[in-house]
């Protein structure tokens, strides 16, 4: 360690403290889930676009909560799609290589685009498919 | 001539990564999130460019920034693949060989390349102050200028003259803009500029197929269209008039805003309170300290850095009252403003 651990610091009570944000934002994601549930639009959040604490994103993780579906995709880095107890209102995290969060959102739609088979891998899949039968 | 899409599908990056790759973009961008797609595929499609890169009055922070990058893989996926045909620090060859690259380049992409500048121009004197291989840097920013299809002034030297320029200017350093009046000039500020919003402004050349909308100081509205302050984690302690009043009282510990302390986020522009640094670890207000507003002009002759923005040279007490005056509602305004600016952007396409 670089000798910074032997400075002594205390950590405050409140500090990264919930803000009230996340009430409004759930009643967006209300009304937007409302939109997808009347017209099937889907909608987007960015998190990293919102100012949230610490505080904020615990209480967003509470109050979403867990669903049915979780799914990690591979890809440079791990992301995760997560659907809450609201089906149909997912949280999308993308991490790059590092482990970093490079992107953070709210997706309201049946299934995220990052779980999506590329039609292009598809067709791409599906001639290595009829390959490897024919040897 | 193979497409990024082409060429980064032969280099074994996947579809889903590269559309991952396009969200983190878009989300840099503040483009709507939904726009990600799209992106991908305008971007798949995009053509690989040639850069020349120039290097003047500068300390090569900027190249370091964007080099060190701790992710390549996924931030300079871009970067990777853009023809970086001339950049001395990086390059390879040396002397004539080097200036032979530039050379032929410029010839082989005229009208076409990019040209990347950091560093200020100095223009005292004939502009003797600076030069390679027996050339001025004016003569040679004159020459890489006339062939190229943009200016992108990568760090605050190139964008506004920087430190070379700081009272009393002993070189007589310039900008780029300054300088550079029959191109379009991208001005990318910051001391260094972050090495994503370096990435994106080339991403986003290669999208949209034109140099995107630019603020009154040459920067574009995608990276720079909000201020440090809207972005920050510790706005909510602003709104609720919670501020540290030394680095060390309870305040401060207690994370609340640094607006007393001589923060300067709320008239800075960039992206430092969402990317961050060091792979997203932290920004400069996240360990403790206000923001010195690197990326905004002359940010180094404008007063102390930890004095109060009111008592400073950045502006009168009218504009910064206005400012301190829509404070509490302005929390929500930044988003609600930010959405304005997203539908907008997807009204015109």
């Amino acid at each position: 360690m670089s000798g910074l651990d032997k400075i002594a610091v205390r950590v405050v009570d409140g500090a990264d403290a919930p803000t009230g944000n996340v009430r409004a934002l759930l009643h967006e994601i209300a009304g937007l889930a409302e939109a997808w549930a009347r017209g099937g639009e889907t909608a987007c959040i960015d998190l990293r676009s919102l100012p949230l604490t610490r505080g904020d994103y615990a209480e967003l993780d509470t109050a979403l909560g867990a669903g049915a579906v979780s799914a990690t995709v591979e890809a440079i880095g791990a992301s995760h799609a997560r659907e809450s107890q609201y089906p149909g209102v997912w949280r999308v995290t993308h991490r790059n290589e590092a482990g970093e969060v490079v992107a953070d959102l709210i997706e309201i739609c049946e299934v995220p685009l990052i779980l999506r088979a590329p039609t292009e891998d598809v067709i791409e899949g599906m001639i290595r498919l009829k390959e490897a039968l024919q040897t | 001539m193979t497409t990024l899409g082409d060429a980064l599908h032969a280099s074994g990056v996947s579809r889903r990564a590269f559309l991952k790759f396009c969200t983190t973009l878009t989300s840099l961008m503040a483009l709507p999130p939904g726009m990600a797609p799209a992106v991908a595929a305008a971007l798949a499609q995009a053509k690989r460019p040639s850069v020349i890169w120039l290097s003047f009055q500068e300390c090569t922070g900027c190249t370091e920034s964007l080099t060190r990058s701790s992710s390549p893989t996924l931030e300079n996926l871009i970067l990777d693949l853009v023809s970086l045909d001339y950049h001395h620090t990086l390059m390879a060859a040396s002397g004539f060989a080097a200036e032979e690259a530039r050379a032929k380049a410029m010839k082989e992409f005229d009208g076409k390349y990019l040209l990347l500048v950091d560093g200020s121009i100095p223009t005292g004197d004939g502009g003797i102050y600076g030069a390679w291989g027996g050339e001025s840097f004016m003569d040679i920013l004159e020459q890489g200028v006339k062939g190229a299809a943009a200016v992108v002034a990568i760090g605050s030297c190139a964008s506004y003259g920087g430190l070379p320029k700081a009272n009393p200017n002993p070189t007589g350093a310039r900008s780029v803009s300054d300088l550079v009046k029959d191109k379009p000039v991208i001005n990318v500020p910051g001391c260094p500029p972050i090495a994503v919003v370096m990435t994106g402004v080339l991403a986003h050349y290669l999208t949209f197929g034109k140099i995107p909308e630019l603020d009154a100081q040459l920067r574009p509205r995608a990276f720079y269209g909000e201020t440090i302050h809207d972005r920050c984690y510790r706005r909510p302690f602003y709104d609720q008039g919670k501020f540290a009043r030394t680095f060390d009282d309870e305040g401060a510990r207690s994370g609340w805003c640094l607006y007393e302390l001589g923060c300067k986020g709320p008239i800075t522009h960039n992206a430092c309170a969402t990317v961050k640094w060091n792979a997203g670890t932290s920004f400069p207000i996240q360990s403790g300290h206000g923001c010195l507003g690197c990326s905004e002009p002359d940010f180094w002759d404008k007063g102390s850095f930890y004095k109060a923005l009111s008592t400073t040279e950045w502006g009168d007490a009218k504009t910064l009252g206005a400012a301190a005056a829509v404070g509490i509602a302005a929390g929500a305004a930044a988003a609600y403003f930010g959405r304005k600016r997203q539908e907008k952007i997807e009204k015109e396409g």
